[in-house]
């Protein structure tokens, strides 16, 4: 149903008429691709369209009265953040209206307890340099620097910085929910008073449903406020130098200083990592993929094509790089200390230092999302997976593999097993596979690349985070619950029952798959009929 | 459930030509840039290298102050895009979305740093479109092109009176090597730059000459999108310049500056080494003049003080070069294509003359350079859009205050004359200075 004169009135009197629009031109500018992260392929095409309405509220109340109005009225309507996250969270019915979160951008810290409280519309750079200057840091990955920290600790929010705390989302402290009836859920100790300093009881943890391993895409509600938890870093000041393109972090290398290692094989660089974490030391410790290192090095586009051309399967088989950030937390004494351990592992397992420099270029402000476009246009992480060191780097050479039967029209990556790293000082192993391609080819191949990556995950046994929403609901439940599919519609439809937040989320891919007609010959699992059309 | 499709599912975007070339007269030159930009938003926040926290966060005016998706340059790029497919028209906010932006060049090198897009050409072109298609530049605009082509400057003012300003005891010279170019606003409403800057010459033993009918550079006939008349400017002025046998154009507006190091080369497919001479701001030519020793800050200047730089000055001013070729595979372009990132702005310059003046305490506000936030007075903004213009101004302000600065100083009248309304206008306690009047006091001309 279009969004009547009538109701856009009352929306209009919730938040004033400076923050809402129907203009098609406003709706033209919050359209989902055709550029960016998933943006150009099949789902984004078959799926996605431009909103009837923009709304920008500013307080909670004001978001639970607009949810209260369109569920009322019936207008379907999708929360957005900063809308960085490409198609799955863009508008994917007509008419819909999109509750753009960036208003609500407040912004609490508690130095003494350690946490920060934030809107949705708060992004990830300006938390980050407030934990700083106070001692402290936050780990917030996924998007980067300028992607909501609440959309990012819902959706993704690994990072480097990972290597010491585990998953981000286990940082989450008390959290406010609008539910899409309007009504308010508060968890954690917020349950109780306004003090948001715990994430556990005595409120409801909903948590879980709230981003499971990589999110909901808003399709259970809204989140309006959340705590996150900061850690404490080291004192001195990370200077920002240099001009754009060209700016980096100064590092005070007594207290922070990256190394790279070239390791003889890959069994010396998953050992590495494994020993890293054993003793306790470092602040981050990845795998560097050899295609990031030409993106660091590359002037420009046509650089990047120049130096990843003298690439082939052999350097790219042969090239074992492990980045680990070393971090004095408490004393120089201590980063000195956790320097000798470094290379005491390192001296024993052949890895050879090689010249870094003494800067931060991307990860601890920006997590990962500066330039990774710039050599193409085309982007999409397939898959996440979460397992042990050892078994996560199983997965990237089963995707390399895969991938190239879909080379063209994915970039020629010469076998690049994507890239992983440890978190939980090493009790976890972390792994990621990115793909690339020129969004002017017939992309058909790549959508069916998306949809096969599953299939593979299904049949090798991976544990893959990449499920819910992100792929069809009907192939993946059955195999990884085996009904847990069940069990989230059953969720969804009690917290939703009209499906009016995000529709028709979480069972989108499984409508583009019957969609799609080059999807149709990659369905080989069953679905009801009646899915939503 | 039916498993046929529920509409025709078809290649809707454009496939870019393999010719292309930066040529703003032709929106479809932009069609690739607008096509992948990814939402990033690296075109509205401050680089997170500088981000300084939770207060000042962004550069964008347009999109910190109309908060849609529209008035960032994100917005602005799918709006292009599906102008330029010929799937959206022109409405009265489209006009609105694409004139209420300063063209300040914030996006463009935030986009820069990840993704290497012609944002700023792009909605230039933009601009340029809205002309064309008889939509455009809004009706105040189009008061001031109606100035400049029948008083040849930008205020309708008496152009006999433009050389007023000259200070008693000062005589241009008939020729000389350089040539001041003063501009309309330092001619006809900041004497005070204009005479500060003739005092630095005469003080420096520099002998300058004036345009002998100098007139408007055309800033905002370019800016709003009028290309035809701004082109017939450009070609008329550079003339007269090469007819002086100057070798060097000097000037003490920014806005200025950019028009002939860059727009007036992009006007005439020419690169800015080919314009036969040199162009330079006077932030430059006194930087160089103390380096050599021939100029020297003696004046005590007790106070706490802040630069503002002038975005003309700064991102914008990279030096042109024509550029055609072609696009292929992933976006590559052949031949190569060096691009305008903003790296090459004079950030330095001002900074070394400040902090040469004893006693000044020149402290940085936490938006500097390629990051700062726009003054709004220039490219069009504050005659059709005066309230962005207020707010940008005061936004600006606001970090002013947040530094202590008692004194805030810029090197453009257009930024100097937008902050001194918005200063008188709330109150502040904020001294603000164009440059060459600094200069000129410490050097005690």
């Amino acid at each position: 149903m279009a969004i009547s004169k009538n109701i856009y009135k009352v929306l209009e009197a919730i938040v004033g008429p400076e923050y809402i629009s129907d203009d098609p031109v406003i709706n033209e500018s919050y359209r989902s691709g055709p550029g960016g992260y998933e943006n150009g392929l099949g789902y984004e095409r078959v799926m996605t369209t431009i909103p009837g309405c923009v709304i920008l509220p500013r307080t909670t109340e004001e978001v639970q009265k607009i949810v209260k109005v369109c569920y009322r009225n019936e207008v379907p309507y999708v929360p957005y953040a900063t809308g960085f996250y490409g198609p799955r969270s863009h508008p994917h019915v007509e008419d819909a209206l999109i509750i753009d979160m960036k208003r609500m951008n407040d912004f609490i810290l508690d130095e003494k307890h350690f946490y920060v409280e934030v809107g949705p519309g708060m992004v990830y750079s300006p938390i980050q340099e407030e934990a700083m200057k106070h001692g402290a840091y936050v780990v917030i990955g996924g998007g980067g620097a300028q992607a909501s920290a609440i959309a990012n600790l819902l959706g993704d929010g690994w990072s480097p910085l990972s290597h010491r705390i585990c998953l981000p989302h286990r940082r989450i402290l008390g959290t406010e929910l609008v539910m899409p009836d309007g009504e308010i859920v508060r968890m954690g100790s917020l349950a109780t008073g306004d003090d948001p300093f715990w994430g556990e009881g005595p409120g409801p943890d909903l948590r879980g449903l709230l981003r499971g391993f990589t999110g909901v895409r808003g399709c259970l509600g809204i989140v309006t406020r959340m705590a996150i938890k900061t850690l404490p870093f080291q004192p001195e000041r990370l200077v920002p130098t240099g001009i754009s393109p060209n700016t980096a972090l100064a590092l005070p290398e007594k207290r922070v200083k990256w190394v790279n290692f070239i390791m003889p094989s890959k069994k010396e660089q998953v050992a590495a990592m494994v020993e890293i974490g054993r003793a306790e030391i470092a602040g981050a410790v990845t795998k560097v993929p050899l295609f990031w290192r030409a993106i660091a090095k590359a002037e420009d586009k046509e650089h990047f094509w120049e130096l990843w051309s003298k690439e082939n399967e052999q350097t790219v088989a042969n090239t074992f790089i492990v980045r680990v950030l070393l971090i004095g937390y408490t004393s120089e004494e201590q980063m000195e200390y956790d320097e000798h351990v470094l290379n005491d592992i390192m001296a024993e397992l052949n890895g050879k230092p090689t010249r870094t420099k003494p800067s931060d270029e991307s990860w601890i402000k920006n997590a990962d999302s500066a330039g990774m476009w710039l050599m193409c246009g085309g982007y999409v992480s397939v898959d996440y997976i979460i397992e042990t060191l050892s078994q996560s780097t199983e997965h990237g050479p089963a995707y390399a593999d895969l991938k190239k039967k879909y080379t063209p029209p994915l970039m020629p990556d010469y076998g690049d097993p994507g890239w992983f790293q440890s978190f939980e000082c090493g009790h976890e192993g972390y792994s990621e596979f990115l793909i690339y391609w020129d969004q002017d080819d017939d992309t058909n191949k790549v959508d069916q690349f998306y949809l096969d990556t599953s299939k593979m995950n299904i049949k090798n046994r991976f544990y893959t985070s990449l499920l819910g929403p992100h792929q069809p609901m009907y192939l993946t439940g059955p195999k990884y619950g085996p009904n847990y599919h069940l069990y989230f519609l059953k969720i969804k439809n009690e917290f939703d029952p009209k499906w009016m937040s995000h529709p028709p989320v979480p069972l989108a891919h499984d409508v583009f798959v019957e969609r799609a007609p080059w999807m149709h010959n990659m369905k080989d699992w069953e679905s009801p009929d009646d899915l939503p059309k | 459930m039916s498993k046929e499709p529920k509409k025709e599912l078809k290649v809707r975007y454009y496939k870019p030509k393999a010719d292309i070339k930066l040529d703003i007269s032709d929106i479809q030159n932009f069609v690739y840039d607008m096509s992948r930009c990814i939402k990033c938003k690296g075109c509205h926040w401050v680089d997170h290298t500088y981000m300084p926290g939770t207060k000042f966060m962004t550069r964008c005016p347009s999109g910190t102050k109309y908060e849609f998706d529209a008035y960032q340059a994100a917005g602005k790029m799918r709006i292009g895009h599906a102008m330029a497919e010929g799937v959206l028209d022109w409405n009265d906010k489209a006009l609105e979305v694409i004139y209420a932006c300063t063209l300040c060049g914030a996006c463009d090198v935030g986009c820069k740093r990840n993704l290497d897009l012609e944002v700023e050409l792009t909605l230039e072109s933009l601009r340029v479109k809205a002309v064309k298609d008889g939509k455009g530049p809004m009706p105040a605009h189009k008061k001031i092109a109606d100035n400049i082509s029948k008083k040849k400057n930008f205020f309708a003012a008496d152009q006999k009176k433009r050389t007023d300003w000259m200070p008693k005891g000062i005589t241009p010279a008939k020729k000389a090597d350089v040539l001041y170019f003063v501009g309309c606003s330092a001619s006809f409403v900041n004497p005070e730059i204009a005479q500060s800057t003739v005092k630095i010459l005469k003080s420096s033993g520099t002998e300058f000459m004036l345009m002998p009918d100098e007139e408007c550079c055309g800033n905002t006939i370019f800016s709003v999108g009028m290309l035809d008349e701004a082109r017939e400017i450009a070609k008329r002025n550079v003339e007269a310049m090469r007819k002086t046998g100057a070798k060097t154009l000097l000037l003490s507006c920014a806005e200025g500056y950019r028009m002939w190091k860059v727009d007036y080369p992009k006007l005439m497919n020419i690169s800015t080494d080919e314009l036969g001479f040199k162009v330079v701001h006077l932030v430059e030519f006194v930087d160089e003049l103390m380096k050599a020793g021939k100029l020297k800050m003696k004046k005590e200047f007790n106070t706490r003080m802040t630069y503002h730089d002038s975005c003309s000055l700064g991102r914008l001013s990279d030096k042109w070069t024509p550029w055609e070729g072609k696009r292929g595979w992933m976006g590559c372009v052949e031949p190569r294509l060096k691009r305008r990132r903003g790296t090459e702005g004079l950030y330095a310059q001002p900074r070394n003359i400040l902090n040469a003046i004893p006693g000044v305490d020149l402290i940085e506000m936490p938006r500097t350079r390629e990051n700062t936030f726009c003054c709004g007075a220039g490219r069009g903004t504050k005659e059709a859009f005066p309230e962005l213009a207020n707010f940008a101004a005061e936004h600006r302000l606001e970090e002013v205050k947040y530094v202590g600065a008692e004194t805030l100083v810029s090197s453009c009248p257009w930024c100097k004359n937008k902050f001194a309304q918005a200063v008188k206008a709330n109150g502040n306690d904020v001294q603000v200075l164009d440059i060459s009047e600094v200069i000129c006091a410490s050097i005690d001309a």
